[in-house]
């Protein structure tokens, strides 16, 4: 603060440096107000359940009769979250590889190279973002039965295609989030380390991959989200055994809505948050999204 | 010049997009040590030359032949060229002491070879203490220097330049091409540089290769482009010059326009269009009362005292302007010519060029017949 009070000390005109700031302030106010105001609509919602998870009464009811965290004990009761969270966190994890792997290669494809058919698979891998959810899952629900009667395989409700389906919902994201990157990227560093002696996998290897961290991660972490999720599409391709969270949670508000859903999602949310937190370890999040 | 073979040779080198010639039968040798500097406008291909060298982009026709080998079809990673990039291109997620050892690993050298080789190239561009540091940590300056230890740590058969200064401020610029210079003469390197800015081009070359559209438009020193330009282009190009079209008649009367004629110091044999440059600092204003009989008699438009030099700005017919530099020394005191009074002009045999028709620098044929005094 030394240079505040030097600045003080000089006897300058006093009415120069304030007349700028009183012009701006206003602008400034309404910023700061339209932040505020997208925080609390983006953070309500979150409050909300978080409230609403503590009422004690089993039919919601304003006000309160009176608030515990017994519905945070009584998850124990229901080990369907459990299995549901854990069928979740697995497809999501791998549907988010799988479209790593597929999605970095078509990216460097599409941005680096020219070769024919390239406008056509750019189309093709995006696509599935211009179709509704809903569509794709009746279209493989139907494909799938088809399949069934035809091989005797029993493919609904199998992890398999459940991370297949999701495929097509996250590579469209992987893609897009990669080639935005790599299109920033200087070209001519890539050609340095051919002029200094990298063969082209070499080239791929110590420089673009390394190069790409920030869109892979956050590649990567969308297409997690996507994926984890995904109600419209997952649907039509769950069976008894195998029951993603978001359906689980559906399935439980088509009988009752108690706040146990709201605790449900509230341990949902804790377990995503720590994933977040985990990843921002090896890349800061702030940077890559 | 010895009979030995030049160590690079580039024969008709041609790059086509399409119909359109962006390099266009390109030929130039370079001897080994040498300095070379490409320089031309934007879109003159000159950059392309150099890609085109560093095997980044395939040629259409020609050969690049360096130390008698034919480098086409020859991939970029085994030309064993260090490139300096105008963005200089260093790997982001790599400290300084990786970005310029990168190559040596590339190369498979053993990590005590590559540790005492690093160390002597970082003491050459006195990056000592940066090391360990990361590219965005640096200045401007330091990741030139950075950019230029890595691509002479693999002590390359050729150092490409490519504006290796455009992006410094204008008051390292000289500090900076003094040290590419002097590392450059210490290594013994060949290089190639590109570059669009004719003072770089002229404190750094060796020789300079001037182009325009594509095609080379001449080779060769500082002095002979300067003093000796083959076309207009070249004229204008490098340094500046008027340049004056009309008529020549009587081999050395050139009649520009309406009353306006220019008595040429040499005699040409040819006759119709032609083209006269002059250098503004080449031509003599004569002052009032000056026996010496004017060779051009122009209107002054205007006159800017600017240090070294009064800039006059003379009418011509048709309505451009002939510049001219009156060097300021001697002159303390003497009146400058208003704008409207009438300049006689003179200029000595040798700072006159003459082109014909088709741009082509012509030869004098001998003196012009002395001027009768006005």
């Amino acid at each position: 603060m030394t240079g505040a009070g030097t600045l003080l000390a000089i006897p300058s005109e006093p009415s120069a440096v304030p007349a700028p700031r009183r012009a701006r302030s206003p602008l400034k106010a309404a910023m700061l107000l339209v932040g505020g105001v997208g925080l609390v609509l983006m953070l309500l919602p979150l409050l909300m359940t978080g409230y609403i998870s503590t009422i004690a009464d089993s039919v919601l009811a304003f006000p309160p009769d009176g608030h515990s965290l017994s519905w945070y004990a009584r998850l124990g009761e229901f080990p369907k979250f459990g299995q549901a969270l854990g069928t979740s966190l697995r497809i999501a994890a791998m549907a988010t590889i799988g479209s790593l792997a597929i999605g970095i290669p078509a990216s460097i494809a599409l941005v680096r190279h020219r070769f024919p058919g390239r406008g056509v698979l750019n189309v093709l891998l995006l696509s599935p973002l211009t179709v509704p959810g809903v569509v794709i899952g009746l279209a493989l629900y139907v494909l799938m039965v088809e399949v069934e009667i035809r091989s005797e395989v029993p493919m609904i409700g199998s992890d398999a295609m459940l991370v297949l389906a999701h495929l097509l919902i996250t590579i469209p994201w992987v893609v897009r989030l990669c080639v935005a990157n790599l299109m920033q990227l200087d070209r001519a560093i890539e050609e340095a380390a051919a002029n200094l002696g990298a063969s082209p996998r070499q080239v791929l290897w110590k420089v673009t991959l390394p190069m790409m961290r920030q869109g892979i991660v956050a590649a990567g972490l969308f297409a997690f989200i996507i994926s984890f999720e995904n109600i419209e599409l997952t649907l039509f391709l769950i069976s008894p055994g195998v029951i993603t969270l978001p359906i689980a949670v559906l399935q439980y508000l088509e009988y009752r809505a108690d706040p146990l859903v709201a605790a449900v999602v509230m341990v949902q949310t804790a377990v995503i948050a720590l994933l977040l937190v985990l990843l921002d370890r090896y890349v800061r999040l702030s940077k890559v999204v | 010049m010895s009979t030995r073979p030049p160590y690079l040779k580039i024969e008709a080198l041609s790059k086509h997009y399409g119909s359109m010639a962006a390099v266009d039968e390109v030929s130039l040798e370079v001897a080994a040590g040498e300095m070379v500097v490409l320089l031309g406008p934007s879109g003159c291909g000159k950059t392309t030359t150099l890609r085109l060298i560093a095997g980044f982009v395939e040629a259409s026709a020609g050969r690049i032949l360096l130390e008698g080998r034919d480098y086409a079809g020859l991939p970029p990673y085994q030309r064993e060229m260090g490139m300096v990039f105008q963005s200089y291109a260093l790997f982001p997620h790599m400290t300084v002491a990786q970005n310029i050892s990168f190559g040596l690993r590339m190369r498979k050298m053993p990590a005590a070879q590559i540790a005492s080789r690093l160390e002597e190239v970082l003491a050459l561009v006195k990056l000592e203490k940066m090391a360990d540091r990361y590219p965005k940590q640096l200045s401007g300056g330091q990741q030139q220097r950075v950019a230029l230890a890595r691509a002479l740590a693999i002590r390359p058969k050729l150092l490409l330049l490519d504006e290796p200064l455009s992006n410094l401020d204008a008051n390292l610029r000289q500090e900076v091409a003094r040290e590419i210079r002097r590392l450059q003469r210490a290594a013994g390197l060949t290089a190639l540089m590109v570059t669009h800015d004719q003072d770089e081009a002229m404190a750094m070359a060796d020789r300079l290769v001037v182009m325009d559209r594509g095609r080379v438009q001449q080779v060769g020193p500082q002095e002979a482009l300067y003093e000796a330009p083959e076309n207009p282009f070249v004229a204008r190009f490098i340094g500046h010059s008027n340049l004056l079209r009309g008529t020549l008649r009587d081999g050395c009367r050139l009649r520009l326009g309406e009353g306006v004629e220019a008595q040429l110091a040499q005699r040409y044999n040819l006759a119709g269009d032609a083209t006269l440059a002059l250098r503004p600092e080449r031509i003599r204003l004569l002052p009032p009362g000056d026996p010496t009989p004017a060779r051009m008699t122009l209107a002054v438009e205007d006159a800017t005292y600017v240090g070294a030099h009064v800039e006059y700005l003379l009418a011509l017919p048709g309505g451009g302007s002939l510049i001219l530099h009156q060097p300021t020394t001697g002159l303390a005191g003497a009146a400058r010519l208003a704008p409207g009074s009438r300049a006689g002009l003179s200029w000595d045999a040798g700072s006159e060029r003459i082109f014909d028709a088709s741009d082509r620098a012509l030869a004098a044929a001998g003196p012009a017949p002395a001027l009768a005094s006005v």
